[in-house]
């Protein structure tokens, strides 16, 4: 065989094998899409958005459960987002040769892999055990301390990947450092630390482990954040593991929407990022 | 290109027995070096002999990295600049820079212009407009882009980009302008347009230029400077440099038997 042949050959088994590789992954995902499309939409109606969370038996949605969502992720979002940026800038514009910078690239890093458990049940003993009652703020506190790391991380890769040069342009100029980090670093790296923060946000929209123990849940109408918040992950898993099978319909509802929620963000950070605004 | 007779030449720029320093790498050696008002001047040299560093210096670039530093004098219209007290923004305001790949800013073709000018003076918005097409007339760009201010600079071709950079450095009014390598990321027609922008530019500035392209420096400059290994070894007027250097090295560069 000929180096040519060789090469041929070595190229089609290479393709072949990212293909099966491929073909797995996929084989699953749709499973998945499949089933949440299948069970959930059948659950899906205009009461769902506008009715309470029932007790087993009689009618009702997700509407509180919707609402409660909503309210921590964007609570938490709104929350958690500067300080990712803020901590970003200082680490890449900042502290990038000391030793408070890599300490906390590193403990971010540590941060960004922990459980998500584990923040909620730290939120519990600092937070909720102290005052004594669970709550939609505790919650949004969980939920941002998840934000944070996941979009600390994606702002510093993209402030990162600016290069040099075009903040030594901007110096050349006689810009001041502020000017340099908001209207060019930050400018330049925008359309990547907005993709980072839609991540973080189907990040925590699907979190059920931190909301566990500090938002809980509530059956009713609530939107005052010092008492227990509903919220779609939580009830979702009451649903789901009830022997109620309309219980069981409305999880699978749940699940439907956070899905097509994630699928949208997902799809809004691949827009966003590949037009670089 | 015709040298004003040496009764005419007023130093802009004058290196004193200046050293430079990347941490304990002595990267310039006891440069002693004056640049002439409203001429070009081009620094030769093989790659990583200290040209970049030498032009980096006169903008004070350095002062970005704490682990660099300078020694000597560095005078600019007769003040030292390496002095600490020196107000960096009033230098890098009469000191334009260009570089090597083109930096166009992530906004528009009007607000690349338009941030610099901003950053030293407070212009109404018809000023604003008049200095924004006057910095893209003097960078022979304003019949390519008037139409499209609004554009962003990086949708520009590059050679368009680099001469977006020249009129963002020419719309702050500086004395200087330093090009680093301007037109080594551009193909030969762009490169062309650029240089006969310098020559244009010629005059109303002084222009320092650092090229690893001979027959450009041959062609644009007036002075040139050859430096290896962190010295300068030989500098003076371009056609001499080039047709009877003094130094042996400079003849061995400049006819290619080195470097
Ligand atoms: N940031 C830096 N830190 C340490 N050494 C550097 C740095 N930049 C350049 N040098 C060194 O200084 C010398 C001169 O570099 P430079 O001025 O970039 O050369 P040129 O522009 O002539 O190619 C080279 O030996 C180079 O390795
Ligand atoms: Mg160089």
């Amino acid at each position: 065989m000929d180096l040519h042949a060789k090469r041929k050959l070595t190229n089609k088994v290479a393709l072949v094998l990212s293909l099966i590789a491929m073909a797995f992954g996929l084989f699953w995902l749709v499973w998945i899409l499949w089933t949440t499309l299948q069970l959930g939409v059948s659950g899906l109606s205009v009461s769902l958005f506008t009715q309470m969370t029932p007790a087993p038996g009689s009618p009702g949605g997700l509407a509180n459960a919707i609402v409660g969502s909503l309210i921590m992720v964007s609570l938490a979002t709104v929350i958690g987002t500067p300080f990712g940026i803020l901590a970003a800038v200082y680490l890449t514009e900042y502290g990038q040769h000391s030793w408070l910078g890599s300490t906390t690239q590193f403990i971010n890093d540590i941060l960004l892999s922990a459980p998500s458990i584990v923040i909620g049940l730290f939120v519990y003993a600092v937070y909720v055990a102290q005052v004594g009652n669970f709550s939609g703020f505790a919650g949004v506190l969980a939920l941002a301390l998840i934000v944070i790391p996941v979009v600390l991380r994606t702002s510093s890769d993209m402030l990162r990947l600016v290069p040099n040069s075009l903040r030594e342009a901007a110096y050349a100029l006689g810009a001041p450092k502020w000017k340099v980090i908001t209207m060019i670093a930050l400018r330049a790296s925008r359309a990547g630390i907005i993709t980072g923060v839609l991540l973080a946000v189907a990040r925590i929209a699907g979190e059920t482990a931190p909301l566990l123990f500090t938002a809980l849940s509530n059956q009713f109408w609530s939107t005052d954040i010092t008492e227990p918040m509903a919220n779609l992950p939580v009830t979702i898993f009451k649903f789901a593991m009830s022997p109620f099978t309309d219980w069981q319909q409305l999880a699978w509802a749940g699940v439907f929407i956070i899905t097509m929620g994630v699928l949208a963000l997902n799809i809004a950070a691949r827009i966003l990022f590949k037009n670089r605004i | 290109m015709s040298v004003e007779t040496a009764a005419q030449l007023d130093t802009q720029i004058a290196f004193k027995n200046f050293d430079f320093f990347y941490g304990s790498f002595h990267a310039l050696k006891s440069i002693n070096l004056d640049i002439y008002k409203g001429l070009v001047t081009a620094f030769i040299g093989p790659s990583g002999c200290g040209k970049s560093t030498l032009l980096r210096t006169i903008n004070r670039m350095y002062d970005l990295y704490p682990e660099q530093y300078a020694k000597g004098e560095l005078n600019i219209s007769g003040r030292n600049v390496i002095a600490k007290d020196v107000d960096l923004y009033d230098l890098r305001a009469k000191v334009g820079m260009v570089f090597q790949k083109p930096t166009p800013f992530p906004m528009s073709i009007y607000e690349n212009i338009a941030f610099g000018v901003r950053l030293h003076e407070k212009l109404s918005k018809s000023e604003m407009d008049d200095r924004v097409e006057w910095a893209l007339k003097r960078a022979a760009l304003w019949d390519e882009v008037k139409d499209k201010l609004g554009q962003s600079g990086m949708s520009l071709s590059g050679g368009q980009q680099q001469r977006l950079c020249i009129a963002r450095g020419v719309a702050v009014k500086p004395q200087i302008l330093l090009l680093d390598e301007p037109t080594s990321a551009l193909d030969p027609i762009s490169t062309l347009r650029i240089e006969e922008l310098i020559a244009q530019l010629r005059g109303e500035f002084t222009i320092v230029i650092v090229t690893h392209n001979m027959q450009q420096a041959a062609r644009i400059s007036d002075y040139t400077a050859y430096m290896y290994l962190g010295e300068m070894v030989e500098y003076g007027v371009t056609d001499e440099v080039f047709i009877k250097p003094k130094k042996k090295e400079t003849e061995d560069y400049i006819t290619g038997r080195f470097g």
